[in-house]
This record gives C-alpha cells, structure tokens and sequence, in this order.
C-alpha cells in the first residue's frame, strides 16, 4: 500500500479515538447506577401463584443425578427435584423431612429410621423403605459412576427393611457427622424405578419428589423444572408447606459473567448467581434489584503449606510466611470489601467455629524476617535469602481458570514475600490435579469445601490411611488426630464445640495454613423476585418464591 | 472439470483423517486425565480413580483405542460422551444449525460490509470516507471479540433494552454475535477489497474505457470491481473459516447454544469422543464451504474457465 507510512498517524489517531470512546462510554454506564436512590422496595403482599422465574447460573451441570454430580452447581437444580430424609437448619441442627422420626443405637452403628408414608416420586412410584436401601445401596456401588456422594455417605455400611415405612441403616463406625451429610443435596433420594430404567442416562432423566419436576435439559441453553402439583411433604425451613407457587424456573446457563449481569439488568432475566465485586456494589445502589449473599459453610478458601518439602517442615518457617502474607489488604483490594476475610480451618457458619481466632494473626515483618534469620537463611545481593548456596524459593501452584480471583491472590503474595526475601514461584497450571495429587509437585496450594459439619476438617487434617490420598500438607501429628477422632463420635454438642476449638487453635498454632477468604454465594435479582432462601450450605431454594407484577 | 472435483474430494478425505489422528494424538498427550476431572481430587483415593479409568476404558493403550474409534466411526457411530454418557451424533446435530446460522450470519456481514467499504474506500481514496471505512476496519481485526462482544451488550441490552444480552432462541439473539464476529471478517475483506480494487483502477484497460468516454460509475461497478472481487473470493474460504473458529468465544459470551461452546467445554474436560466429532463436522464444513469457493471461480473468472 503506498500511502500505509503516511497515514500511520491516522491508525494511531483512531485507535486512540476508538478506546476512548469506549471507555468513557462504560465509566457513564456505572456511574448513572451508582447514582440512584439505594432505597428498596420491601413487598409484604400475599405470595402470588404463576409466572416463571429465570435464573442465570454462571456453569452447567453435568449430571442431575446427585450421586453421579460432581459440582455446586448441580446441587442448586437437584435440590428442587428431590428431597432429602433429614434437613439441616442454618443454626446446625437436623430436622426431620422425608424421615418422620429416627432414633439411634446407643453404639452410634445403627440408625432407625421411620419414614413419612403418603410421598410419590414424579413417576408416581412410591416412597418407602425399599427406596432408601436401593438409593444408599447405590451409592456404594462401584457400578455407579458416583462423585462426592461416596466420600459424603462414609461410614455406611449396609441397609435393612424393616416393613414398608421403617429402614435400619448401619455404619461401619459411628460419626456425629452422618446426618448432617445424608441431608446434602449430593445424598438426595432418587426413584429407583427411574434409576434401574435410565440407567447412565438417569443423568439427563432425573426423577425425585422433590417440589419441582424436571422437564427439559437443552445443552448450554436452559434446564427447565416445573411445579410439582402433589407436593405436601417440605421441610421445616419452608413456610409454604405444599406445591411451590412458581409454574416454571428456567435455569440459563451464561458462563461470561459480564453477560451473566447484564441479562438481569436488561430484564432478560429474573435473577443472576455469582456476581462479581464490581457489580455487587452496583447492584446494592440500584433501587430496581436486590442482592441476595450468604457466606458458604464447610473449608473456607484456605492455602496449604506442603511440610513434605524443605524447609516447610519447620514450624518457624511457616510462621514466617503466616507473619508476612498480609490477608487483611490481599481480601480488601481483590474484593472491595464483599467477601469476609478467613481466620480458621473452619468458615464461621459452621458449627464448632471458634470467633477467638479472628485478628489473631497479624502482619509483622519484622517478626517474619527474625524468624528466618533465626532458620540461617540470610538475605543475598539480590534480596533472596540463602542457605548453603541454596535460594529460598517458594513453588506457590494454582489452577485455572482464574475461580474467584485466586491466581490474584498469588500474584499479590508474590510481592509481599519478596519483602523478607523469598522468591515465589507462581505456577497457574490447568493440570493441577496431577501436580497436587499425583507428583506431590507444590510448596503452596489453595482448596476449600462447602460441606455441613465440622467433620469436614477430618480428610484434610487427619493423617491419612496408608491407602488413602495424602493430605495436601503432609502434617500427621497425634494429638490432632485423636481430636478429630473424637470429634467425629462426640454425641454431647458442647463437648463436641470445644474439640473442634482445639482442633482450629492446634492448625493456626503450627501454621499449617494461610486461611484467605469465606465465600460467599451472591444472587442478583430484580425486585419483582420474592423469598428467594438460603439454605445451611448456602443453596437457594424456592419452595416459598413468587413473582410480583 | 469432474476429475478436478473428484481429485480434490479424494484428498478432502485424507485431511479429514489426517485431523482426526491429530486430535487424537494431541488430546492423548496434553495433561490431565478424563477420570480425574469427573472424581473430586480432594476425596478420591487412588482405587477409585482406577476403577473409573477402567470404566471409561482409558486404561488400554492408545492405538488400540484409536483403531476401535476409527472402525466405530466407519458405520457411523461417533460413540458417546465421557462425561455424561450421552450419544455424540445426535448432540452435534442437535447444537450444529445454530452454529451454522451463526457462521453463515457473520460470513454474509462480513462479505457485505467488507465489499461495500472496500470499494468505497478505494473509489473515494484518501477521502473521509475511506479513513472511516479503514477505521471500521481496523476496529474489526484489532478488537478481541469477547470485548467487542461485551461492549456491544453494554450498549444495546442494559442500556437501549433493544437486543437480548444472551441466548439463542429467535432472530434477534443472532443480531449483536454476528455483528461482533462479522465485524472481524470484514475487517480482513475491507483491506482486500480495497487494495485490489486499486490496483485494478491503475491498470491500463481502465485507462482505456475512461478514453472511450465511459462513465466513471460503469467503469467502476461494471469493469474494475468484477476483477476486484476475484481475490476477495478467495479469501471468503478463509473468513467462514475463521468465523466457525470464531463461534468460540462468542457462543461463550453471549450464552449461545451451538457446538463452538460444545468443544470447548469437552477439551477440558478432556472428552475426546465430543472432541473428535465437532472436529470432524467443522472439518467437513470447511472443506466444502473451500470446494464451492473453488468452484464459483470458473463462474466469475472466464479465465478459470478457459484453463480447466
């Protein structure tokens, strides 16, 4: 092209231009939001019957199986389409659902349960004592392709019928926490005609009792679930007791979450899950939608030092790293104040938390630095510390994609050890089951679980089964052990609270993690949405949801 | 004329298999393993991830797995996804119109516009017109979709309310993903068209017809742009291309259904069965959408004709 050199100019010119425009064009955007009236309309009508709810989900599921699924986010459609035996309030108690009543075995092995009698599943087949067998039978069966509901339904063992309503189920050892995990959505009661026809593609033809029926699952597009017209049997937690007063909830499946808001926004959608910071904000100042967020129980967003590598396995070098990651300022600016900082093994929502912790460990440099000169690893010309003409680094292994800013979290931790003098190497790999899992290849990585009683902390922290998976700090230590031995089988609750205290002083006292952020689950919806609910695990639930005009 | 077609289906064929063994190759050596993506690492021990190899047969060894896919596809039969057991066929099927109506949406976008802006630009060159075609242009090649993608919802969903933000149902939902993606497209056509089309304007017939008093507007549209457009032809092949690799990102961004957003869910996942199915559809389409351009050459070109 002959005139390309002389119109360069004009390129740069345009593509100036061009940025500009568009940048201004999105800071008027939020600013126009930002600046109406924060006051919310808050409806106190009687609940209305009709309408369809959309709801924008930022994944697919891949199965609607509980058994066979894998993902939060499968949880929040298969809780609409089955129930539970038990159900667990959010101040941690278990209540009765699908179970009228059971009792349990002075051993702790054997739970009787007897079973509401006037429950169908959507085939119209009925709920009885054969199907909680066949359901928990089938859990344990290496034939079914199960997920967390194995690791989920552990002690059990075995289960016997009694007559049409009563089922014995017994477990290989007690646990405290066996209720509180058969009332997880992952341990939801499938018809087992359905499942026996379906087979494999039980997955796509899921069929419960729950309040809502499925009705069609169209890839990446939409699953559609419709009001259950005989349903009489929800659990406390509901105040409408019968059929849901929604016909219809389309779950939209829009991963780009900037989509994902917008559609709640343009009012092509009802409500929107997992809003990112910067919209959190908005949407709070914004008087057409409401922001609904619980923080999730279980493992908060917690990293965990590998003791397996050196020099790790000194106490004074992981005090080091626990003195001089600055939490408080790396969940401040990442979150903008949305997300609450994590102090324990244990989220704060769980029982057995243990408040004491919180600003227990503060940033002190001065400390971290002590502790390291202390260890004989002192700072070279390039501000790395040394050893024996080793370099002080730290492999700090995280996965993509970026899930909740998290490889923001490195890139910030980083720094912050730079400051004492070690040299982080931050690896953001897709392949980090391998790299965690089977080739033990980190110094640092970062998990967390929701779950629903404090024995979650058991496969983390107890030393593993020589058969078992490592845990990911390699940490195996006596006394903490028999804590969580005992915390597993503990029937007196205040007891039960004060161990699982011990267990959170014993991980933060030898610095076995760096404990980041609790997460919590936001819902963004227009303000037409009424009594959307959060369960214990911080899922939604409609049983009581209706649409105003 | 028939033998030329026939030659080149013949080799349609080895690229076809050619893709499918590369795929295949590539999957089987990039990390990460299908049956730990289904079980949660934190809780699986090392026995169940056994047994769900076994299941899913990937404890045999690569060839003997390629050859029993290969002989399977022979009679039709793409097998069944890793992840949820379903059938491959049917899904592709199922999700393929909605990626084709985009592809074609974005291809005729980008050929429209990229021809009337390459022209416009070339005929008014050095004008405002052909800055701001150039600019448009530009705009299109350098901007990554998925922000373009973005902007546009921005604009057009949350604050004109006039296009849906995301799905794939109905006329409208086709609009702002194929104007992002089209734009791509006619970015490339614009530089084509005009480039060409200034180099037909200099050549010496033209020269010729201005001195047989034609007009300067049948000069252009009649004579100069019929020459133009051969190149820009060739290139169509490649925009639909680039366009179904496009489908991508956008499906992504704007929530769309079709098999752009299939593929990538399965790559990581690692479901090579829906891996290599998308692969061999979007193989065969470009392999076709590239015959007929071939062929259409001997319709516009008599030259092409007289060769064959």
């Amino acid at each position: 092209m002959k005139t390309g050199r002389k119109l360069s100019w004009w390129k740069f010119g345009a593509v100036t231009l061009a940025a500009i425009i568009a940048l201004t064009g999105c800071s008027s955007a939020s600013n126009k939001e930002g600046n109406t009236s924060p006051a919310k309309a808050e409806e106190t009508k009687a609940p209305v019957q009709g309408g369809e709810l959309t709801y924008a989900l930022a994944t697919s599921p891949v199965s609607l199986d509980p058994h066979t699924n894998g993902l939060a986010v499968g949880v929040r459609i298969i809780n609409n389409l089955y129930d539970n035996l038990v159900v667990q309030l959010p101040d941690g108690s278990v209540k009765p659902w699908l179970a009228k009543e059971w009792t349990i075995s002075e051993d702790g092995l054997t739970y009787t349960f007897k079973l509401r009698d006037d429950v169908k599943f959507h085939d119209g087949t009925p709920f009885n004592a054969e199907a909680v067998k066949f359901n928990f039978d089938r859990v344990i069966d290496p034939a079914t392709k199960v997920s967390n509901a194995f690791a989920l339904i552990q002690p059990y063992q075995s289960s016997k019928v009694i007559d049409e309503y009563t089922v014995e189920v017994k477990l290989a050892s007690p646990s405290q926490a066996f209720l509180r995990n058969i009332s997880q959505g992952t341990l939801g009661i499938v018809s087992p005609t359905a499942a026996k026809q379906y087979g494999e593609q039980f997955a796509t033809h899921p069929v419960g009792s729950g309040p809502f029926k499925f009705v069609k699952w169209d890839e990446n597009s939409e699953i559609v679930i419709e009001r259950n017209p005989d349903y009489k049997w929800a659990n406390e937690t509901a105040v409408n007791q019968g059929a849901p007063y929604l016909d219809k909830i389309s779950f939209k499946i829009v991963p780009e979450e900037a989509t994902r808001i917008g559609s709640v926004q343009s009012g092509q959608v009802l409500a929107a899950e997992t809003v990112p910071p910067q919209n959190i904000v908005s949407i709070k100042n914004d008087s057409k939608f409401q922001l609904l967020s619980t923080n999730t129980g279980g493992l908060p967003y917690t990293l965990f030092i590998n003791q397996r590598k050196q020099p790790w396995n000194e106490l004074k070098a992981r005090q080091a790293l626990q003195s001089a990651i600055d939490v408080t300022s790396i969940v401040k600016s990442l979150y903008l104040g949305t997300y609450d900082q994590a102090w324990s093994p244990l989220a704060p929502v769980t029982l057995g938390y243990d408040a004491s912790l919180e600003n227990g460990v503060k940033k002190d440099l001065d400390k971290a630095n002590g502790l390291l000169d202390e260890l004989g690893w002192t700072k070279g010309a390039d501000g790395i510390r040394e050893k024996d003409g080793k370099k002080l680094t730290l492999h700090y292994v995280d996965a993509s994609p970026n899930r909740e800013k998290r490889n923001d979290i490195a890139a910030i931790i980083q720094q912050q050890l730079k400051e004492i003098g070690v040299d982080v190497k931050v690896d953001i790999t897709k392949d980090y089951v391998n790299q965690i899992f089977v080739n033990d290849d980190y110094d640092i990585y970062g998990n967390s679980q929701v779950n629903a009683d404090p024995n979650s902390l058991y496969p983390f922290y107890h030393t593993a089964a020589p058969t078992g998976r490592p845990t990911l700090h390699g940490y195996s230590n006596a006394e903490l052990d028999k804590l969580l031995e005992d915390g597993a089988v503990e029937k007196d609750e205040a007891k039960r609270v004060e161990i699982y205290k011990q267990v959170q002083h014993h991980v933060i006292d030898n610095a076995l993690i760096i404990p980041i952020y609790v997460f919590p689950y936001t819902i963004a919806a227009s303000n037409r949405v009424q009594q959307i609910k959060l369960d214990a695990l911080a899922y939604p639930r409609f049983n009581d949801t209706y649409l105003t005009k | 004329m028939g033998k030329s077609v026939f030659v080149r289906i013949y080799t349609s064929l080895l690229v076809l298999i050619g893709a499918l063994i590369v795929v295949f190759i590539i999957m089987n050596v990039l990390p990460g393993d299908p049956a730990l993506m289904m079980l949660d690492p934190a809780e699986s021990t090392p026995e169940m991830i056994a047994n769900m190899r076994h299941q899913l047969g990937l404890d045999r060894p690569f060839y003997v797995r390629f050859a029993e896919y290969f002989v399977n596809l022979l009679h039709g039969d793409f097998g069944n996804s890793m992840l949820n057991s379903d059938p491959v066929l049917p899904k592709i099927i199922k999700h393929f119109p909605a990626t084709l109506a985009l592809t074609a949406m974005s291809s005729a976008i980008a050929v429209v516009i990229g021809i009337v802006l390459g022209v416009l630009s070339a005929i008014h060159r050095n004008k405002p017109i052909d800055l701001l075609a150039r600019l448009i242009g530009l705009f299109g090649i350098s901007m990554p979709t998925f922000w373009s993608g973005i902007l546009l919802i921005l604009i057009f969903s949350v604050q004109l309310g006039w296009l849906p933000a995301m799905g794939s149902s109905g006329f409208k939902s086709l609009i702002m993903p194929s104007l992002t993606l089209g734009l791509v497209g006619a970015g490339f056509i614009v530089r084509m068209v005009r480039t060409s089309m200034l180099d037909v304007i200099n050549e010496s017939f033209i020269v010729t017809l201005r001195s047989k008093g034609l007009s300067e507007r049948a000069i252009m549209y009649q004579h100069a742009l019929r020459n133009a457009l051969i190149p820009a032809i060739t290139m169509i092949g490649m925009i639909v291309g680039e366009m179904l690799a496009g489908t991508v990102v956008i499906e992504t961004v704007f929530s769309r259904q079709g098999i752009g957003r299939i593929i990538a869910d399965a790559i990581m996942a690692k479901d090579l069965p829906v891996v290599q199915g998308v692969v061999f559809f979007s193989a065969v389409v470009y392999i076709i959408v590239n015959l007929l351009v071939d062929l259409s050459y001997s319709f516009i070109d008599p030259r092409v004709r007289r060769a064959s």
